[in-house]
């Protein structure tokens, strides 16, 4: 038997307490040589031996009881010399996003898996992890090699994006302080890693990347947009060769439509499907038999997000003035239509709205603070706490103060004053992933045209910082308050501080934030297969789900697969292995790893806690009788 | 029985009695002062011979004077009477293991029991009445025949002085071995705390009467054994069998006041029924009382 805390053994010493009470601190017995023991004897007295036996019980139990407690607290287990830290492992990583469902792919990356497997070297324990956005562990590190290539055959390809994080991090857990491999059997594609993207593994575990190949010529439809008249469906043709895409839709699953684009080579392209009805669920479907079946089809709820209401709240409350460029953004679309409702208030006028007024909108702008009291203030701040999404755009007219009590208690946001001197300066992304780059995936660079001569200074610890300026200063901030979130940009948006305004990536940036400041609300109706929300199945469809609003109705939304995973963009093997990073093992850091595992596993301390107890019991009651 | 408070007791503290040097000062000690106080007792003038005269001093009895002497001489002298005795007075103690207890209270009953055989002893022996002393565990431990004779006292005193407590008791064996050996009438006084079968004591004690002999039982028992005082739970080792039992007293004290009272009330029940004087002597009390039993024992006995 071994101990995860031998240490407290020493409590063991404890035992002897009894010991020591009995022997020393208690009473001497009288004893009395008498003469008339025989008329004693026939009185309901303990004999002598009977109480001797007794007492010896009840030292015992006493004793026992605090060698248990002391056991208990060492936590005792059995090692297990087959599961020594000694011994190697192989955890392979099988990759299960959408990108590995095209005919005949996942089946190659099993038999890869399985030659993996049968690659261990002898005696090794295996053990299998799948991943997509997210890591399933399918088996445990064990010595049974069948059952592991029996859960890579019952794996499947699923809807998720590949995220190599995820993997590697749950291939990681396996390895509880041995050495070994990680194997990833995968497609490599470039976006399973994010932008700065780096995890660590184990000094001990080598990394071992089995390429399953690029993706097969593909087409995949990666956006539908129902308008007022009109439907859009973007199109990716990710393949060498140009090809024609046959797009159909349907409307509630009635053929609504066809329509076909010429794409060139890695080349995305629209196809309009004309008069829109008023509502229902649109799938738009590429004709793609060879390529990756799950990006084949993308949905959306017409009339669900139609023209969403955007709060601008400046000073005067006149747009004209205050907020020109933002409402021309926002309400820039289609011919014909708007993408978004502006609604302009001033920060005055805030202090009159009630909660209801303003809880529909799909996201709020805060372009000055002058004028918002602190009515204004607890209605804006009751609307981001309760799930709304805030953009502070913190230019000349915005005070730090008023934003952070905006942000309510809690929130770590500072907005300072800029520096006397402007310095010129440029915007770079920090994480190109994120939503709101969204637009500019595989072009950010365009945002880097965009000239700021002057900036706030924006600090929050806890915040994600999505931007930085070419000074090193944070532009761009992400922070989360209450149940929903604030994106702070550390310049105006009116042609102040910046030329931003001016240049063509204002209004498709000014829609991705909306677009994502809005998927924080409840009302959100259209997800991505890793963000489906609770009780809905992770893969393409439409769903009903109940809403979480007192009032809310049930309500449909589509869940679409992330349109990134279609991306033909590869990794070479040594681009997936400078991502990962190894840590130091402690010494003995195996050892104790291991033996915490086979202790969690055994409990055997509880056992021990419930022995004393019942030996205490034992000891009340007899303690009880004998005295 | 409570004990006696100092002042109220007109007899030796057997605890001061302990303190006395020897066996003889113990008895002359019990004895002298204990004649001396039945100046006014019932048993003044009971039958004697003269013996001498001696001068008169303060305190004598007046009526002792003999005034023919006065009217010749001119002097007082009183007249020294000799008892008229032919009794054979034969002391049984007990001597076994249980008669040792009692040592924290001063006197073990053995003690007791042999300071109240020496004065017994002085007292026959002053009265010119033949004494022997036997004393017995489960056998005879040693036997002094009766004897008047001077010396005689000395004897037995001595005797009784090398005696110690020692083995088991078993009282009626040795009664019935005596009362065989005996045949002249006389008085049997018995010492012993009669921690035995009540049966087989009393049925040994009937074997004198059976042989015209009267007995005195002294039933000695220490303070403890009759009160049972004890609070602490004790453990109890037997005295003649080192047999232990451990008892919380308060529990086992109305069971042993029981038992105890049981078997005097059985020796003094029975006892008395077949004419036996039967005396319970607690050792915390006065041993004159046990002389007063005696002497009225005795003159029953002439």
């Amino acid at each position: 038997m071994s101990f995860l805390a031998p240490i407290f053994l020493a409590g063991a010493a404890a035992a002897a307490i009894p010991i020591v009470l009995h022997l020393l601190k208690r009473e001497p017995e009288q004893r009395v040589r008498f003469a008339a023991v025989k008329l004693l004897k026939k009185a309901p007295v303990e004999h002598t031996q009977r109480r001797h036996l007794r007492e010896l019980i009840l030292l015992a139990l006493r004793v026992a009881a605090l060698v248990l407690l002391a056991l208990a607290f060492a936590r005792p287990f059995f090692a297990s010399g087959a599961a020594s830290a000694s011994t190697g492992v192989t955890v392979v990583a099988l990759d299960t996003s959408y990108s590995m469902s095209a005919p005949g792919r996942f089946e190659r990356a099993r038999q890869l898996a399985k030659d993996a497997i049968a690659r261990a070297p002898a005696g090794d324990l295996v053990g299998v992890v799948t991943f997509d956005d997210e890591a399933q562990i399918v088996m445990k590190p064990g010595t049974d090699r069948v059952l592991a290539a029996s859960a890579i055959d019952e794996a499947a390809a699923r809807f998720g994006a590949t995220r190599y994080r995820a993997a590697l991090s749950a291939a990681s857990q396996q390895f509880a302080g041995r050495r070994g491999t990680i194997v990833v059997v995968t497609d490599l594609q470039e976006n399973g890693w994010d932008a700065g993207d780096r995890v660590s593994v184990p000094e001990g575990a080598a990394i071992e990347v089995v390429d399953v190949g690029a993706l097969p010529p593909n087409l995949a439809v990666t956006d539908v947009r129902p308008l007022s008249d009109r439907i859009v469906a973007s199109v990716h043709n990710g393949g060498a060769r140009a090809r024609d895409a046959r797009l159909r839709l349907t409307i509630d699953g009635r053929p609504s439509g066809d329509a076909r684009v010429s794409l060139g080579a890695n080349q995305s392209g629209e196809a309009t499907f004309a008069g829109a009805p008023r509502g229902g669920v649109a799938a738009v479907a590429v004709d793609d038999p060879d390529g990756i079946a799950a990006d084949n089809v993308r949905y959306a709820l017409i009339g669900g997000g139609s023209r969403p209401a955007v709060l601008v709240v400046t000073g005067s409350g006149d747009p004209a003035r205050d907020a020109f460029y933002v409402q021309h953004a926002l309400a820039a679309g289609a011919p014909g239509t708007a993408a978004f409702q502006v609604v302009n208030v001033s920060g005055a006028q805030l202090s009159s709205w009630t909660d209801d007024r303003i809880q529909p909108h799909a996201a709020a702008f805060l372009l000055s603070t002058r004028g918002l009291e602190r009515r204004g203030r607890e209605v804006l701040s009751g609307y981001v706490r309760g799930g709304g999404g805030l953009l502070v755009a913190a230019g000349p007219e915005v005070d730090g103060d008023i934003v952070a009590d905006v942000l309510g208690a809690g929130s770590t946001l500072r907005v300072a004053a800029p520096a006397a001197k402007p310095a010129p300066r440029t915007l770079a992304p920090a994480d190109v992933r994120h939503p709101v780059f969204r637009a500019f995936a595989g072009s950010g660079a365009t945002l880097g045209l965009v000239k700021f001569q002057n900036a706030s200074k924006i600090a929050g610890s806890g915040c994600q910082t999505l931007a930085r300026f070419t000074t090193g200063d944070t532009a761009f901030l992400e922070c989360s308050a209450g149940d929903g979130r604030a994106l702070v940009l550390a310049s105006d948006l009116d042609n102040k501080w910046s030329d931003f305004p001016l240049h063509a990536t204002f209004v498709p940036f000014l829609h991705e934030i909306v677009r994502y400041l809005a998927s924080a609300r409840a009302h959100a109706w259209d997800y991505l297969v890793a963000d489906a929300p609770a009780g809905v199945k992770k893969m393409p469809g439409v769903a009903t789900i109940a809403d979480a609003a007192p009032r809310g109705a049930p309500r449909r939304i589509v869940v679409n697969v992330d349109p990134r995973e279609s991306d033909a963009g590869r990794l070479s093997v040594e681009d997936f292995r400078s991502a990962v990073t190894r840590l130091k093992d402690e010494p003995g850091a195996e050892g104790r790893i291991e033996a915490r595992q086979q202790e969690d596993r055994q409990h055997l301390w509880q056992y021990a806690m419930a022995m004393m107890v019942v030996l205490l019991a034992a000891e009340g009651l007899l303690a009880a009788r004998t005295a | 029985m409570a004990p006696w408070a100092a002042h109220d007791r007109p007899f030796l503290d057997p605890a001061v009695v302990a303190r006395l040097g020897t066996l003889e000062l113990k008895a002359r000690t019990i004895v002298e002062g204990f004649l001396s106080g039945l100046h006014r007792s019932p048993f003044k003038g009971f039958s004697v011979e003269f013996a001498e005269y001696r001068q008169y001093i303060p305190g004598d009895d007046l009526s002792t004077i003999d005034w023919k002497v006065y009217a010749r001489s001119d002097r007082y002298y009183i007249k020294k009477f000799e008892e008229e005795t032919n009794l054979d007075c034969h002391l049984l103690l007990d001597v076994s293991g249980s008669m040792g207890y009692g040592a924290h209270h001063g006197m073990t009953k053995f003690e007791y029991g042999a300071v109240l055989a020496a004065s017994l002893a002085y007292l026959m022996n002053r009265q010119r009445d033949a004494v022997g002393l036997t004393a017995f565990d489960e056998n005879i431990v040693s036997m002094l025949p009766a004897s008047a004779r001077p010396g005689h006292l000395t004897a037995l005193l001595v005797a009784l002085d090398r005696l110690q407590t020692a083995r088991a008791t078993n009282v009626s064996k040795p009664l019935h071995q005596l009362a065989n050996t005996l045949t002249k009438r006389g008085i049997v006084v018995l010492i012993s705390d009669l921690l035995d079968d009540p049966d087989e004591v009393i049925r040994g004690l009937k074997h004198f009467q059976f042989r015209g002999i009267d007995v005195i039982v002294f039933h000695v028992l220490d303070h403890d054994e009759i009160e049972f005082p004890f609070e602490r739970a004790t453990r109890f080792e037997d005295l003649e069998t080192n047999e232990e039992i451990m008892a919380v007293p308060g529990a086992v004290r109305d069971h042993y006041l029981r038992e105890i009272g049981a078997l005097i009330e059985r020796y003094r029940r029975d006892l008395g029924g077949h004419g036996i004087d039967y005396q319970l002597l607690d050792t915390n009390r006065p041993l004159e009382l046990a002389l007063l039993s005696y002497l009225s024992t005795r003159s029953r006995a002439l």
